[in-house]
């Protein structure tokens, strides 16, 4: 009888340590997805699309006090999300690769056997923040991606550069009694991404440097 | 005690103990069970505002929830639920999912993006590619819903603790207000006009008395409120005869 009350003695004090884990042991997400071809009218241009190594492999790490250590790995979703959503917004698009000086600025475009661009557009990921219930006293899990989307010539020259943030939440009350924080961070990159996605494909033309380059496109056309 | 003894013995309270947990298990198991499946008194009310007829025909509906909100944005699961309910029995009307019909039409019903009145609608589906992606889905109607369920009135107390021979056991009482309160706006994408409000409250108390074994007697709320809400789209969108 004694060993059954230190067996369940064992099981008690387990369950308390994964309530405990379940507290304030942080979360890792990989974050793999897709999003739908955005319904929107494509632009009459052939675009270059370049995808930097840093937005690639886009981790973003944090410890937070109290809360745990924090891994939300973003990188396998950037390039098939822009693709998609160039795709749709452009008549065609064809990869290049953009060659940048000491400096860090775009120096050249290498269009390949691409055929003649009428531009190159570079997304860059700047910073991934995130929020968690127990930290702010909210409703919602929630993950900003910031990126600058540049407009590069078909030289490289660098014509506009503009912000894009992507915001996505999770609301805690669809991740029951016992928490979930990996499921709800996943949820909520998700939508993050698919809010960026969707902005891009809104504010692309609503950019006062992007509709000049786009007259002057017309105009040589 | 020789080594046969011994582990007869060891046996015999092997069977006991076991004899003793199964029946520990059953009781416990009916005891929740009734106490869950009595259900608590629930209080309801439902009402229903329509501003114009609705026709259905051979077209779907969804069932959608706002997301922009910074708080008391509905659950996901209670739209699902009333998805499912209006999708189901005899009078079912055919539903697409919510998901299904955001990813058809992104990236126009995106929490941040999603029409918040009819103006914004009608410029949505003013699109020539909006419109015919509709078309091709064949859905009509968009039932947005708005609200939560809340938890209020807590009072009691209820402490556990492992007691001699391991057995864990519960003593005290614990009650809480449970309130479902959700809204209902039906939209017709062909009218591009709000076609009615409907409405769905619930309210119940919670409670769970404990010596030894707790036991729930949880008010379902939320379920009452789904299912109300769900009859509810059904009979406003019904076809009429």
């Amino acid at each position: 009888m004694r060993r059954a009350g230190t067996r369940i003695g064992t099981w008690v004090g387990l369950a308390l340590c994964l309530l405990c884990a379940g507290c304030k042991g942080g979360a890792a997400v990989t974050v793999d997805i897709r999003v739908p071809r955005p319904l929107v009218e494509p632009v009459d241009v052939t675009m270059g699309v370049y995808f930097d190594e840093t937005l690639k492999s886009y981790v973003h790490e944090e410890e937070l006090d109290d809360h745990g250590a924090y891994r939300i790995d973003i990188g396998a979703s950037q390039a098939p999300v822009f693709a998609q959503v160039f795709e749709a917004m452009f008549r065609s698009v064809a990869p290049v690769e953009v060659r940048f000086g000491d400096d860090g600025a775009p120096a050249s475009v290498d269009g390949g056997m691409a055929p003649a661009l009428d531009g190159v557009l570079a997304p860059r990921i700047e910073e991934v923040q995130f929020a968690i219930p127990a930290q702010t006293g909210g409703e919602f899990y929630e993950v900003w991606i910031r990126y600058q989307i540049r407009l590069l010539a078909a030289d490289g020259k660098p014509l506009a550069e503009w912000p894009l943030i992507g915001y996505g939440k999770a609301n805690k009350a669809n991740y029951g009694a016992i928490d979930q924080k990996a499921a709800a961070l996943n949820e909520a990159t998700i939508w993050a991404l698919r809010d960026a996605a969707a902005l891009l494909s809104f504010q692309f033309q609503e950019q006062a440097e992007v509709q000049d380059w786009l007259a002057a496109v017309n105009e040589d056309a | 005690m020789s080594r046969r003894d011994a582990r007869h013995r060891f046996r015999r309270l092997g069977r006991r103990a076991r004899r003793r947990g199964a029946a520990w298990a059953t009781g416990l198991a009916l005891l929740v069970g009734a106490g869950a499946g009595s259900g608590c008194g629930v209080q309801s009310t439902v009402q229903q505002v329509r501003q114009a007829q609705t026709d259905l025909g051979d077209h779907s509906i969804v069932v959608l929830s706002r997301k922009h909100k910074t708080q008391g944005e509905t659950e996901d699961d209670f739209v699902a639920c009333v998805s499912d309910g209006v999708g189901a029995g005899e009078d079912s009307l055919p539903v697409l999912r919510e998901r299904e019909f955001v990813d058809a039409t992104f990236p126009w019903f995106e929490p941040r993006t999603a029409p918040l009145t009819m103006d914004d609608l009608a410029k949505v589906i003013s699109r020539p590619l909006i419109a015919e992606r509709i078309r091709d889905i064949g859905v009509r109607y968009l039932v947005w819903i708005e609200g939560t369920t809340e938890r209020s009135d807590e009072g009691g107390s209820l402490q556990c603790t492992v007691v001699t021979g391991g057995i864990p056991a519960c003593f005290g009482f614990l009650s809480w207000e449970n309130g479902a309160n959700y809204e209902a706006s039906v939209w017709d994408v062909h009218l591009g006009m709000n076609v009615g409000t409907l409405s769905s409250e619930a309210t119940g108390t919670s409670f769970v008395p404990a010596v030894v074994v707790p036991l729930p007697f949880i008010a379902r709320v939320r379920q009452r409120a789904c299912q109300n809400l769900s009859d509810q789209i059904k009979g406003f969108l019904a076809p009429t005869a």
